[in-house]
């Protein structure tokens, strides 16, 4: 099975949510998903901050507009995308040590309940380069 | 693929209605039901959401299914497929 790696480096609900878009297109085509959550990223898995994570990375400007047009449009919070993939395809999401500490959390349980583990660097770049798709976001 | 007429006139073995949702909701709809299809049985999608015109038909080459058509209607479209 094809297998698309995500190197999720953001914490801002612009990029979490494109993750999340993401994952959902590669899990209606039966890949298997690797998610490693890198230094900002790890921030908004805490389980403290998942649902109250609003910044943009992108024109933070126009947030009112984008977070509005979420809702006008129904989108799903960029954590619900991630449980559903989850329910459809194989997928791991795996929390960067370092970030992990950076932010406050040394454990699985630290994070919200999607989360599988907590891993080192080597082992993104080991599954990137021999992913069928890596995106760094 | 099959003309305009024959689609309006095809009645799916499985009416899959993903209308008010966005991208990517009307795909995930349709990977969640094509499972409660059998083979060579025939699939609509209801959608509202225009980019999946053109997802369903490139998710079905990927897949292995065959795209049938698209009929737009007042408001939506329905894309039809056979599941191989």
């Amino acid at each position: 099975m094809a297998k698309m790696v995500i190197g999720l480096f953001s914490g801002s609900i612009d990029r979490l949510t494109a993750a999340g878009v993401v994952s959902s297109g590669a899990a209606a085509l039966d890949m298997d998903i690797e998610i490693y959550v890198l230094l900002m990223g790890a921030r908004a898995f805490k389980k403290e901050n998942a649902a109250t994570i609003d910044e943009l990375s992108e024109t933070p400007h126009l947030k009112n507009q984008f977070l509005a047009g979420l809702e006008k449009n129904q989108v799903k919070k960029w954590y619900q995308f991630l449980k559903d993939v989850k329910e459809l395809t194989n997928v791991k999401i795996l929390i960067c040590g370092l970030a992990g500490k950076i932010w406050g959390g040394e454990k699985t349980d630290d994070f919200i309940d999607l989360v599988d583990d907590i891993c080192g660097v080597g082992e993104y770049v080991d599954s990137a380069a021999s992913a069928d798709l890596h995106l760094f976001i | 693929m099959l003309s305009d007429d024959a689609l309006k006139n095809l009645t799916a073995d499985k009416v899959v209605d993903a209308r008010g949702t966005a991208c990517p909701g009307p795909l995930l709809a349709a990977k969640q039901k094509i499972a409660e299809v059998g083979p060579d049985q025939v699939m609509e999608v209801q959608s509202t959401d225009v980019g999946t015109k053109r997802d369903i038909p490139k998710w079905c080459n990927k897949m292995g299914h065959e795209y049938l058509g698209t009929v737009e209607e007042s408001g939506y479209f329905r894309i039809f497929l056979k599941k191989k």
